[in-house]
């Protein structure tokens, strides 16, 4: 059985169909699928968030390590059920109601799931009631919030407001990030933490769960 | 802007001793409007606020100088939607263009936009005509063409995370992009400039060049720059307040002289970056200071960052992006009076 080093090489690197190639033949050779995500994605996912700290990736390259991730998990999540595997804890993201971009939440959402969590991406332009609706249907550790616009990080506010109104907010802790947001606001806003990178987002999440 | 301010800029620009150093803000729909207590969708609907809005920030602050001066932008709707982009509005919500092309694939039907005759842009100069008499009575003038830059353009066209992923898996679909969207970029400057001759700046807003690698940067987004800035002009001001160490030192090859940056960096290292070749518009924090802080906070930020420059040349001491929504007149104030009695 081969080590996971072609599958960390392909992620790191965004080739997309190297990475499902390699992932087909690690299952095939009977690497389990918690493994894989162990072993193969997590680490690699973490290089490419150092990378980006350091400075030698940006934001293309962590798109494509991000895409390379997602399609993996495409072969991976129904076995991973399938398993009975655990998360490390269930996460929902969402951009806020207003704000149409999804870059960073999807960078996040990579993240998330290469760091082992399972993530409920809730899309764009999402209102505080499909937040609600998210985590009663499905209890989550972890609820992010994104804006990339000035003009909808109050919605940031309102989404965490209605969460205190509908009575579920002490059951998950809630992130915030985006590129205006910063953690003066995000502690305004009574959010339980503040990223501000996508690479940063796994360890948030775990120092959360630990707290 | 008044002939005095230009000149002032233009001497900040050239890299002249100024005494005190000019204060200067990029001022837009998010924040103005609101400030002046209307919402958005009035601002950008109504001749009559338009003006009046844009007239009492000029006289709330006589000695900062407002970029781009009058421009009646439609956010970042202007340029999308010329090319067919539908543009969604709300009351008081910064309006969204929405993306045309859902797959690389689909760049080989987008056809060149007429800046003349699609999406807003007859709106746009058609709005500064009417105004035009009023602006120059007031000892005003429309100095710059202002335009989204070919990368933000194409992000609103395909999505941000789409346009990007593409540079790796597509580049040369993405250089044909960027190729039609900067030949549209260079008429629609062209016919800014053949409408207002007073147009003596071009402004070019993108965030995106701030988003790639030095290598992308070279490749993605110099050589569009390049073309859209290439005008007979005395001020080429560039508006990236993403990171831009990467982009910062190649930019004054794109021939821009004037840049706005964000609060990732301190002036010294943008000085380094760019060679002090080009002029600094920044960078004290717009949204926890100057939207946030007390005006004490802004005088104890703006003390700071001035204490910390070591070649005051080619400054110009504004906040790290646009002037941010909410930013209250006595922080403005704060900063400017600052600015007067440090540099004095």
């Amino acid at each position: 059985m081969q080590d996971l080093s072609e599958l960390q090489k392909a992620v790191i690197e965004g080739e997309v169909s190297a990475a499902v190639a390699a992932a087909r033949q690690a299952l095939d050779e009977g690497h389990a699928p918690i493994e894989i995500v162990a072993q193969g994605i997590g680490p690699a996912m973490a290089e490419v968030g150092k990378l980006f700290e350091e400075g030698e990736y940006f934001v293309p390259e962590l798109l494509m390590a991000a895409r390379a991730t997602k399609e993996i998990f495409v072969i991976l999540r129904p076995l991973l059920a399938s398993s009975g595997a655990q998360p490390a804890a269930h996460v929902v993201l969402g951009t806020v109601q207003g704000d149409l971009h999804d870059i960073g939440k999807n960078l996040v959402a990579a993240m998330l799931e290469g760091g082992g969590f399972e993530v409920t991406d809730l899309g764009v332009d999402v209102p505080p009631e499909k937040f609600i609706e998210a985590v009663r249907r499905k209890p989550a550790q972890i609820v992010g919030l994104s804006a990339l616009l000035t003009t909808t990080m109050p919605a940031m506010r309102s989404t965490i407001e209605a969460f205190n109104a509908a009575g579920v907010r002490q059951h998950f802790k809630v992130i915030v990030g985006g590129a205006p947001v910063t953690k003066k606001f995000a502690e305004s806003i009574g959010a339980d933490g503040y990223s501000e990178s996508a690479a940063a987002s796994v360890d948030l999440a775990r120092s959360l769960l630990a707290s | 802007m008044n002939d005095p301010q230009w000149k002032t800029l233009v001497a900040a620009v050239r890299g002249e001793s100024i005494s005190p150093l000019p204060t200067a803000f990029i001022i837009d729909s998010p924040w103005l409007p609101n400030w002046a207590g209307h919402t958005i969708l009035d601002y950008f609907t109504s001749e009559h606020i338009f003006l009046e809005d844009n007239l009492k920030a000029i006289r709330a602050f006589p000695e900062a100088i407002f970029l781009p001066g009058f421009w009646s932008e439609y956010g970042m709707c202007t340029e999308p939607s010329a090319f067919g982009a539908v543009s969604m509005w709300g009351e008081d919500e910064f309006p969204f263009a929405k993306k045309v092309l859902l797959s690389p694939a689909e760049v080989e039907r987008l056809e060149k936009p007429n800046p003349r005759k699609h999406g807003l842009l007859p709106f746009v100069v058609k709005r500064l005509q009417h105004l035009q008499p009023e602006i120059e009575a007031v000892g005003h003038k429309i100095r710059f063409a202002v335009a989204r830059g070919p990368l933000n353009i194409a992000s609103f066209l395909m999505g941000t995370p789409e346009f990007l992923e593409a540079t790796k898996t597509h580049p040369e679909l993405m250089h044909r992009l960027l190729d039609l969207v900067t030949d549209f970029l260079v008429e629609w400057i062209a016919y800014q400039r053949e409408v207002f001759p007073s147009i003596d700046g071009i402004l070019l807003l993108d965030d995106i060049v701030g988003f790639v690698s030095r290598r992308d940067c070279e490749t993605f987004a110099l050589p569009y720059l390049q073309r859209a800035y290439n005008a007979d002009v005395a001020i080429k001001f560039f508006h990236n307040d993403a990171p831009c160490k990467a982009c910062a030192p190649l930019l004054a090859s794109a021939g821009i002289n004037l840049l706005n940056f964000g609060t990732q960096h301190t002036i010294n290292d943008m000085k380094a970056w760019t060679g002090n070749s080009i002029a600094l518009l920044g960078n004290i924090p717009p949204r926890d200071v100057l939207a946030e802080g007390t005006p004490e906070d802004v005088r104890r930020s703006t003390t700071e960052i001035l204490s910390a420059v070591q070649d005051r040349s080619r400054l110009i001491v504004s906040c790290g992006g646009g002037m941010p929504p909410h930013a209250p007149t006595e922080n403005i104030r704060a900063l400017i009076a600052t600015v007067q009695e440090l540099t004095r």
